[in-house]
């Protein structure tokens, strides 16, 4: 019909033609019929606005200054004269060099080439020309090199290396992880030897509860790691554990836990065994091979009334034959790792330390801690460059003894194992004797001078460690070394108290890391030295 | 008798003529890179300057042989020669893709010479004839 012929062409077969005109371009009239402050070559603006202008933000607009003579326009402001005017010349400028330009007899030599308007006829060579991510000059030499594209890092045959994704049989091992938003995404990959901790929400609902992947156990069994990329030999995931959670928050760990299946089951408005949390654990060789894969798994139950849970994963990897102790740095702290401790067992037989990772752990009160007497037990690590205050409060009776107190309150202030010795460096190795610096220990007591005697006696009341800790090595790298580890505790008097009174006082325990760097000295190369040694027979037959 | 004028302005043409091909060769390089000179403009120049110097040998050969031997009928067709050497410089002065000073001025001396040389033939031709 014609209507819709007519309406089919609305817009120009070709652009607009480019304004040549030098007279009549004007690069700073940006606003539309309104005068722009200090743009001289302005055709909306008048005259009393012109006389308002302080200057010319364009004073020349002028064609090709390749050209032997082209025309320029010439604007300026005439300040002397009353009210300010300006003034407008067209003007002829000519080049003196020899290699000017006299004549062009080719339209589009020196302009900016319009673009090719799309017909129906050439749209598919422009597309062709102009539809990738990068035009070239020839097309057809970047369709070759994109034609056969090498699957990044799956060249490796041999071994796994570090970030290379981990392959099962069917694609590569997932370990769903938030996204953009919090939304878990199942198509993250698990990298070689990349310990990874993720958080991520999923929606569920309890109708549907046993029919998405996700939920259910099998899905992160499933699958067995290949354990070398692209081979046939392939690992199973083991269960290791079963943790239960309720629906209050409460965790059992199931007694027969290995290689447990429990499938997610609907029971009335809740649906049970849903996997809220998977905490791979990979061991491999220092080959690049995958010999075990477990995972341990966290279930809980869902109610009619949660529309969305929240599911952790882990994966971690260790070495065969190895006892994993986590570095805090390598070779200096870095800030915000544990401090390493140890303790030796004896003079003799010689044992060497205990890595932190046992019991002997430097630690402070928590944060949480209220009442000193409930809070033995739980501990807060010392955290490389965290000064931590924390502290509890003690309420003394009359009918408390002196020297059961006393112990208590070492326990609590000083933990369970307090160590003897802190690793200088965030890797020292057990064997290195000279590597760990020992704890000092300081006691300050505060005594009364009025009329104590000395048997009185004191509790301890505030536990310092202060840790000092210097840059080492070079000067763009520094690494931070610990020097000295001071433990100073502060004592009291217990003053008796009348009976049924009561006294309430607080107990504190610091640490201060404190930079006692030197400042950097330059090392200077040697000079070079020159070796120059005369023949043994130089100066025969004089000699 | 040979016109030693015409003798001395093929000598002088001929020295010329190379300097005038050097450097126009030079010049169309030197626009080809600063300038956008795209394929199917630079060659037709590099075809009608190679065509020219193709031509300017046979030219000044038959000149000389029809000066030296007093022979009309290679003065002739060295004229006729003339007339389409004259047509390609006139080319490269006035409708090449990109015309500089520099070439204004260099092929407007070899215009004057061909043109010198065009009269000067004619009146050897007159005298041998």
């Amino acid at each position: 019909p014609a209507d819709t012929r007519d309406a089919a062409q609305p817009w120009p077969r070709s652009a607009p033609a480019p304004v040549t005109d030098v007279a009549r371009l004007c690069v700073c009239d940006l606003l539309v019929a309104q005068c722009d402050p200090n743009c001289c070559c302005d055709p909306d603006c008048s005259p009393e606005e012109f006389s308002l202008f302080t200057a010319c933000s364009v004073p020349l607009v002028t064609g090709d200054s390749r050209l032997c003579s082209q025309k320029a326009a010439v604007y300026s402001l005439d300040v002397e004269a009353n009210p300010p005017q300006r003034i407008f010349q067209l003007i002829d400028r000519v080049n003196p060099s020899i290699f000017c330009i006299r004549a062009t007899n080719y339209k589009q030599a020196l302009y900016l080439r319009s673009p090719e308007m799309p017909t129906p006829e050439n749209f598919d060579e422009l597309l062709h020309k102009f539809g990738s991510s990068a035009f070239s000059a020839e097309p057809e030499n970047w369709k070759v090199d994109t034609e056969a594209p090498n699957p990044p890092d799956l060249n490796e045959t041999s071994r796994y290396e570090f970030g290379v994704p981990i392959q099962t049989e069917d694609a590569f091992l997932r370990l769903p992880s938030p996204v953009v938003s919090s939304w878990c995404s199942d198509a993250n990959p698990a990298g070689f030897l990349v310990n990874q901790d993720t958080k991520c929400i999923r929606a569920v609902s309890v109708e549907k509860c046993d029919r998405i992947p996700a939920l259910n156990m099998l899905f992160y069994t499933n699958s067995s790691i290949l354990a070398v990329p692209k081979s046939s030999q392939t690992v199973n995931v083991s269960v290791q554990s079963v943790v239960v959670q309720s629906l209050d928050g409460m965790r059992t760990l199931l007694k027969e836990g290995k290689d447990v299946l429990r499938l997610p089951v609907i029971l009335g408005e809740l649906c049970l065994n849903v996997v809220l949390g998977v905490s791979y654990h990979i061991t491999y060789t220092d080959t690049g091979e995958i010999r075990e894969a477990a995972a341990a798994f966290v279930l809980g139950a869902i109610s009619k009334e949660t529309p969305s849970v929240q599911q952790s994963f882990q994966i971690s990897f260790t070495q065969v034959d190895t006892n994993p102790v986590a570095l805090s740095g390598n070779p200096g702290y870095v800030v915000g790792l544990p401090v390493r401790a140890g303790s030796r067992p004896g003079e003799y037989p010689f044992q060497g330390e205990l890595g932190s990772s046992g019991r002997c752990q430097l630690s402070v009160l928590p944060s949480s801690a209220h009442e000193c007497l409930a809070a033995q037990g739980a501990r807060a690590p010392v955290l490389f460059g965290h000064n931590v205050l924390s502290g509890c409060t003690l309420r003394i009776t009359a009918a408390m003894k002196c020297q059961p107190l006393a112990q208590t309150l070492l326990d609590v202030l000083k933990g369970p194992d307090f160590p003897e010795y802190v690793a200088s460096f965030g890797n020292s190795q057990a064997q290195d004797v000279l590597d760990w610096v020992p704890i000092t220990h300081l006691l300050i007591s505060e005594q009364r001078i009025s009329a104590t005697l000395q048997s009185s006696c004191q509790i301890p009341v505030s536990l310092r460690i202060e840790v000092k800790w210097t840059k080492y090595g070079s000067l763009v790298n520094p690494q931070a070394r610990i020097v000295n580890v001071t433990a100073t505790l502060t004592t009291t008097t217990l003053r008796q108290l009348p009976p049924g009174r009561e006294r309430i006082i607080p107990v504190t325990s610091s640490v201060v890391f404190t930079d006692v760097s030197a400042p950097a000295e330059p090392g200077y190369k040697a000079w070079p030295t020159l070796n120059i040694k005369l023949p043994f027979d130089f100066f025969y037959p004089f000699v | 008798l040979s016109s030693l004028p015409l003798q001395i302005l093929f000598y002088v043409n001929g020295i010329y003529y190379i300097f005038y091909f050097l450097a126009t060769l030079a010049m169309i390089i030197y626009k080809s890179q600063v300038f956008s000179y795209p394929d199917d403009f630079l060659a037709p120049d590099l075809a009608v300057l190679f065509l020219m110097a193709v031509l300017e040998v046979p030219r000044l050969y038959l000149g000389c042989k029809g000066n030296l031997r007093e022979e009309a009928a290679a003065l002739g067709l060295s004229l006729g020669v003339t007339v389409g050497s004259v047509a390609l410089a006139l080319y490269l002065l006035a409708w090449q893709t990109y015309v500089l000073w520099a070439e204004v001025l260099l092929g407007a001396l070899l215009l004057a010479a061909y043109a010198l040389e065009a009269a000067l033939k004619v009146t050897a031709i007159a005298a041998f004839v």
